[in-house]
């Protein structure tokens, strides 16, 4: 049974201080979240609606693949929106060893050539977005120290708060907040503080869903408080556990492009 | 420069009228651009007016596609170039794959430099100042590529040689020799029959894995550039040289090499080598029967690409070394150039702004190309940029009176 859970308001109906009430493991919460079953395989549609300070807005739209494979995470991703990136490829293999940068490769069609890319710039706004490469990857909970501060009910979801600081000096935020629905595991909304301690960003999932039996989350919008500029992000045509093949995750298939 | 940005925006609104296919049918996609150039002197020239219409037509099923893409330049007041960049047919058979027809092949792992990218002749009719993909000439070629895993094998064989375009007489990218009396020039040597063994075959084999990505490659293949064969007519009774004859001719080289690219720490390190065989050099003097002599040589880079604060920063160092090196020869043993790259985007990747230069370490002599490009809308954009030339002799400074400045402006859809 697919159930939706709507959560477009974003109310807070109660928020809850525990200062008596035993607090689990921030660690181990943010590891549920890590390991929190996301199939095999798993492709879908993906549109980016950008909006500025003055109610512009951009539209990107990309076809991604994911499959999981032993201890690494194979992502495609194909560009179709705007014109002038169409048919360009990004591939990101990142691993569950901590610490292992990620493999990135780009194919750019007017080149006709994969580039390797170095993922140092994970600070770098993923097709001018609000999301960073990093925003975006799957962040190792073993690269922050993780705190329970206390519960909240959030829209009708019990969410715990983990207050998540960078064992990394000069790591992009100085700290981030997640609101993480008990039992499900999913961040619901998280907060992201710049290096000088400021509020910089707020991510809200807007719609998460069961597909295939796998929460999903399907719809989320990024808010840049400090420069008013909002990225909406929306999966449709999910499909999970489909055998995607290890060929697709390769020089080939990039150069090929979408069949 | 304001009719050609017209020509653009009518090009543009035409455009968005064709027929776009649905998903699964055939893909229509391309650009319209104006790219006006203005030379740097006095007189103020324009060195290039250019409307351009590049149309992509792709069509894929799951055993078969085909692609089509031609390409229209109209030239005020010169008329107009049609052709087809690429027009080819895929057949895919599990892991074989297989493509006839005209088509770009591109190799290596250089930025601006060809060394392991010997399959598709260059376009050098505007040095290399048009975009990569425009430099490249499509070629009639069968490639066949088998991939297993991370590895991948391609052959190329092309039936027909093509060579490098030239810029022809009067261009201001046309070098003319230095001579002391005007040559007779006799082509009659030029032309490639079309025959079964003038051909060239290439094979290449490929590697992408975590650790590093690896290419090796080899060729039997036609220099691209025609060597120029020089013979001297002395006149017997003054002892002075009475006339002088060019002949262009193309020879085979077998080409060997490598090329690579890893990460190390947060630094892309990329490398590229590669040997040629029966090469001809122009010599100096004047004891030689045809003013050329044959020489091997190595042609290798070596790069490190790095992000720093958002900024992209690149190097390579090129080197060419003429192997069995006798003075005689009119080129240097060692030709040493070095590449740069800048580039940093703006306000949400909608303004980028660039300098790349070619810095020729022997004159020392260079090519600076800063530019500015901002996207007005997703698939608009307007570019403004300068080409400067430095030093005054040597592959860059030899053409130190082309400096320009330029503005393109480009729709894609």
């Amino acid at each position: 049974m697919k159930c939706v859970y709507n959560v477009t308001s974003f109310v807070v109906i109660l928020t809850t201080v525990c200062a008596g009430e035993q607090m689990p493991d921030g660690l181990a919460v943010m590891q549920k979240v890590y390991n929190r079953a996301a199939g095999k395989d798993m492709q879908a549609d993906l549109t980016m609606t950008l909006r500025n300070s003055r109610g512009a807005t951009r539209m990107r739209s990309i076809k991604q693949f994911r499959k999981t494979a032993r201890e690494v995470e194979k992502k495609l991703m194909f560009f179709l929106k705007p014109a002038d990136v169409r048919n360009t490829a990004f591939m990101n293999w990142s691993y569950t060893e901590p610490g292992r940068n990620d493999d990135q490769w780009i194919y750019l069609p007017a080149l006709k050539r994969i580039k390797r890319i170095s993922s140092s710039g994970r600070s770098d706004y993923f097709m001018g977005s609000d999301f960073t490469y990093d925003d975006l990857g799957d962040r190792h909970p073993s690269e922050d120290t993780h705190t329970v501060t206390g519960t909240e009910i959030v829209d009708g979801q019990k969410c715990l708060i983990v207050k998540s600081m960078p064992r990394e000096e000069g790591y992009l935020y100085s700290r981030t907040v997640t609101w993480v629905i008990d039992g499900v595991w999913i961040g619901l909304k998280k907060d992201f503080y710049d290096t000088e301690g400021n509020l910089l960003k707020t991510l809200r999932v807007k719609e998460y869903r069961e597909v295939d039996g796998y929460w999903t989350v399907t719809q989320t919008e990024m808010h840049n408080v400090q420069r008013d500029h909002t990225t909406r992000m929306e999966l449709s045509d999910i499909d999970y556990d489909t055998g995607l093949k290890d060929d697709l995750f390769s020089e080939r298939a990039m150069q090929r492009g979408l069949r | 420069m304001n009719g050609g940005i017209i020509v653009v925006a009518v090009l543009a609104v035409v455009s968005g009228s064709l027929p776009v296919a649905a998903q699964d049918g055939p893909q229509w996609s391309g650009y319209v651009r104006n790219y006006t150039g203005i030379l740097a002197r006095e007189s103020m020239d324009f060195s290039i007016i250019q409307n351009t219409v590049n149309l992509s037509l792709v069509h894929r099923k799951p055993r078969v596609g085909f692609t089509l893409n031609p390409w229209m330049y109209q030239y005020p007041g010169r008329g107009l170039e049609i052709g087809l960049r690429e027009a080819y047919l895929d057949v895919f058979l599990g892991q074989l794959d297989l493509r006839i027809g005209k088509q770009q092949i591109i190799w290596g792992k250089g930025e601006g430099v060809f060394i392991t990218d010997i399959v598709s002749p260059k376009d050098m009719r505007e040095f290399l100042l048009p975009d990569f993909e425009e430099i490249r000439i499509g070629v009639n070629a069968l490639k066949a590529g088998y991939f297993r895993g991370s590895h991948n094998l391609e052959l190329v064989w092309l039936p027909q040689f093509v060579p490098t375009n030239m810029p022809e007489p009067g261009s201001i990218w046309r070098r003319e020799p230095s001579l002391p009396v005007e040559p007779v020039i006799d082509s009659s040597d030029r032309d490639i029959p079309l025959r079964a063994d003038n051909g060239e075959v290439f094979g290449k084999y490929s590697l992408m894995s975590p650790a590093i990505d690896l290419e090796i490659i080899g060729g039997y293949m036609w220099d691209d550039d025609p060597t120029m064969h020089l013979q001297r007519v002395v006149n017997p009774q003054t002892g002075r040289l009475s006339s002088i004859t060019l002949s262009p001719r193309h020879h085979r080289l077998t080409v060997g090499g490598a090329a690579f690219s890893t990460l190390l720490g947060n630094v892309v390190v990329r490398g590229e080598a590669a040997g040629y065989r029966g090469k001809r050099f122009p010599t100096r003097g004047r004891s030689d029967p045809d003013g050329v002599v044959e020489k091997d040589y190595i042609n290798y880079l070596i790069g490190a690409d790095y992000t720093l604060s958002g900024t992209r920063l690149s190097t390579q160092f090129i080197q060419r070394v003429i192997l069995e090196y006798e003075s005689v020869l009119a080129e240097r043993q060692f030709e040493n150039m070095a590449t740069v790259l800048i580039n940093r985007k703006f306000l949400r990747e909608t303004l980028m702004l660039e300098v790349f230069a070619y810095v020729g370490l022997e004159e020392p002599d260079a090519l600076v190309r800063p530019r500015v490009r901002y996207d007005l809308a997703d698939g608009f954009e307007v570019q403004l940029g300068a080409n400067v030339f430095l030093g005054e002799d040597g592959r860059f400074g030899a053409f130190d009176s082309n400096d320009m400045v330029y503005m393109k402006t480009q729709f894609s859809f």
